[in-house]
């Protein structure tokens, strides 16, 4: 999952992002002023924005106002040193989805981004299950029909994007886009690379596999191809 | 009207404006009833006697009538009384020049010989039968025989002729009766009209009070009806009121912005600490990994205390009233060479060099202690060596004019933004935030040098220019403060 940061205080952005990076393993991007923020939050590729409100050039609640005028559904977290209903009250309506008081708690913090994560891709619990796989976000742990596979953070990471996204074809780009941050050397075989491990930890542990990731050459990667309507009923008892 | 009164007792006290008008013009009300009555008392009077003395001679003229020829060989007159038919309540004497009474009437003995002076004028007052009465004295004469030859025999006579004035008198007093209680049935009617017109008529007042009561540090809403303005007696009122709400809500203002931004502020600077230490606490780590840690987490307090430290600097600057004590005073060019000796380190690891260029010989005092004095030019001074790149050259220039020190530190940096000129000196305000706090700046450090400056009667004053093509690029900072002024003279002899 990848992240936008926008907090003009150097050390806190550097404390957030090596948080957020050593804790669930997002990929963080940083802008230090409103109007970064804002050009940054125009490539469309975050799965959450952190932002501050007292920030110079443009405040947070202009950057705000500018995301959703876009019609740019991302999760908006704020990070505010205001106190008073009134400014929170403000902020909500202007389409945030939550907000921290400072100074909060690093891990209120990353519980609340993963929460809002899961949240904006349609997720209510932090247990995702499709078909015979089931990953702990929490945890980080995968399994298949209930035995454990052991995965990379990075194999890790793709396949806990594809889970949120069941059926839909995800390019390498939106992958690349999603799993590393803006200073990440872009190459796309990397992806292919982790992908096939992924694919052979996932289907290797059993002994008759049925391919989980589908490869739709030359559009993308597909998660649990047409379900079988027996193991979908098995699944649902 | 009474029930008005009870209602609202406090428009009625002693010292209220309305009761004060009521009783001046209810006094002169009254003083000008009692002049009216005065005056128709003596009008009254004048009038009614003026009658009653016509009536006085007409009854002496009937008398007058009466005194006939005794036809007596002394040729005498008489008064033939049978013919006189006059009120039965008068009197009347006539009597001749020796003092022989022709005839008087019924109700007198006649008056007293020695009351009839004759310096006395024709009225006099007489009480008789214990009532007043006005008498008249009229010297009548007749000539007696006046067909027989060398001609008639003069015969003078007086006659006294009275009638008693209790009627006047009641007449005269039931018209000053009259007006009398016409004017205090005026006062009495005008009286409670005055009152309940003046009610009326302070009722702009009344409610520009009730408007100017509903302002409050929530609401500084003051929207006086234009009536306000255009009345002469209320537009000062409203004006002054009106003032005094924008001054005040602008520094209330000011006030919330400086607690909201330090409230911003020191919770940052919190939220960093706290973050470090859960960052750190997140996972197992080296030692190594540790120690840098805390180290952060060390600078990071460091910059907390730095905050707070300029937080109190500030309040106290600001606060601080010129007190009763002596004038301070101390060395601008002792202060200038102690900061220039204080950044010396950190100039020379920014590879900047600092000129200094001083037109004085000696001393410049101004009206700062030391240690404030210090602060400023040490802060201005780490202010443009902050700012200015690696290779370049600080400027600072020292001079005195017309009681004035002027100090002028000018830096060859990238100069600031024109937009972001006016506001440089707002507290908590950076240029630019990233570079400012990886300076260590707080954005107060303007702030305060304004706040030394003016405490001293000085200015500080900013100019900058951010072309980048130009020559002339960087920032230029000049203080000015006002010299000591008992030393400012002994200064060639320095």
């Amino acid at each position: 999952m990848r992240v936008l940061l926008v907090e003009d205080e150097v050390r806190l952005a550097d404390n957030l992002s090596a948080a957020l990076r050593d804790g669930p393993g997002f990929a963080v991007d940083w802008a230090e002023d409103g109007l970064m923020g804002d050009d940054c939050a125009c490539n469309r590729c975050y799965d959450l924005i952190i932002l501050d409100l007292m920030l110079p050039k443009l405040d947070g609640l202009s950057v705000l106002k500018r995301l959703r005028g876009r019609q740019d559904a991302t999760p908006v977290l704020i990070l505010t040193a205001k106190d008073g209903a009134d400014s929170i009250i403000q902020l909500l309506n202007a389409g945030a989805d939550d907000y921290l008081a400072k100074p909060f708690d690093l891990g209120e913090l990353i519980a609340r981004a993963k929460a809002l994560i899961r949240r904006g891709k349609g997720a209510s619990h932090p247990t995702l299950t499709v078909g015979g796989l089931e990953i702990n976000t929490l945890e980080q742990t995968v399994r298949r029909d209930g035995s454990l596979v052991d995965l990379s953070p990075t194999e890790y990471h793709i396949l806990e994007y594809l889970m949120h996204r069941p059926r839909v074809i995800v390019s390498k780009r939106e992958l690349l886009e999603h799993l590393y941050d803006y200073n990440w050397e872009h190459h796309s075989n990397v992806i292919e690379a982790h992908v096939s491990n992924l694919r052979k930890k996932l289907d290797g542990a059993l002994p008759e596999p049925d391919p989980v990731i589908e490869t739709m050459r030359g559009r993308g990667y597909r998660l649990a191809p047409e379900p079988q309507p027996e193991p979908d009923l098995e699944q649902s008892q | 009207m009474r029930a008005f009164f009870r209602q609202r007792p406090t428009a009625f006290q002693p010292r209220s404006i309305a009761f004060r008008l009521i009783v001046a013009v209810m006094a002169v009300e009254l003083a000008s009833a009692i002049l009216a009555v005065g005056l128709s008392f003596g009008y009254e009077r004048h009038t009614h006697f003026h009658s009653f003395d016509v009536l006085l001679h007409g009854h002496v003229d009937s008398i007058l009538g009466a005194v006939q020829d005794a036809d007596d060989p002394e040729k005498n007159v008489m008064l033939v009384q049978a013919d006189l038919h006059l009120p039965h309540d008068d009197i009347y004497e006539v009597y001749d020049s020796n003092g022989r009474v022709l005839g008087r009437s019924a109700n007198w003995q006649g008056i007293p010989l020695n009351m009839l002076a004759p310096s006395q004028g024709p009225y006099m007052q007489l009480t008789v039968n214990g009532r007043p009465y006005r008498v008249l004295r009229f010297q009548g004469s007749r000539i007696i025989d006046v067909a027989e030859p060398g001609g008639g025999k003069l015969r003078q006579f007086t006659i006294l002729y009275g009638a008693p004035t209790n009627h006047v008198w009641r007449a005269i007093r039931g018209a000053v009766e009259f007006y009398a209680a016409g004017s205090l049935l005026m006062l009495l009617v005008t009286g409670p009209l005055i009152a309940w017109l003046l009610h009326r008529g302070l009722l702009p007042l009344r409610q520009l009070a009730a408007l100017a009561a509903l302002v409050s540090v929530d609401s500084w809403q003051f929207s006086p009806p234009a009536s306000a303005h255009s009345t002469p007696e209320l537009a000062p009122l409203t004006q002054a009121i009106e003032n005094v709400l924008q001054r005040l809500e602008r520094s209330f203002l000011q006030q919330r912005v400086f607690v909201s931004d330090a409230a911003h502020e020191l919770k940052t600077a919190v939220a960093v600490i706290k973050s470090s230490l859960q960052l750190l606490n997140m996972k197992r780590r080296t030692p190594a990994e540790y120690e840098a840690g805390l180290e952060r987490c060390l600078s990071d307090s460091l910059r907390l205390e730095q905050i707070v430290a300029k937080m109190l600097t500030l309040a106290r600057e600001e606060n601080a009233t010129t007190g009763s004590g002596p004038q301070p005073s101390s060395d601008l060019a002792e202060c200038l060479e102690s900061a220039v000796a204080q950044l010396e380190t950190f100039a020379s690891l920014r590879g900047v060099k600092v000129e200094v260029a001083t037109a004085v010989s000696g001393v410049s005092l101004v009206p700062l202690i030391a240690e404030d004095c210090l602060l400023l030019v040490s802060n201005l001074l780490l202010n443009a060596l902050q700012h200015s790149p690696a290779e370049t050259l600080v400027e600072i220039h020292l001079a005195q004019k017309a009681g004035t020190a002027e100090l002028r530190i000018r830096d060859h940096g990238d100069g600031i933004d024109p937009d972001a000129l006016p506001y440089v000196f707002d507290r908590f305000y950076r240029g630019d935030p990233a570079r400012a706090r990886s300076t260590g700046g707080t954005g107060l450090g303007l702030a305060i040098c304004k706040a030394i400056a003016e405490r001293a009667g000085g200015s500080v004053t900013i100019a900058s220019q951010a072309d980048p093509d130009s020559p002339d690029r960087g920032t230029t900072v000049t203080v000015r403060l006002p010299l000591a002024a008992k030393v400012a003279n002994s200064l060639p002899s320095a």
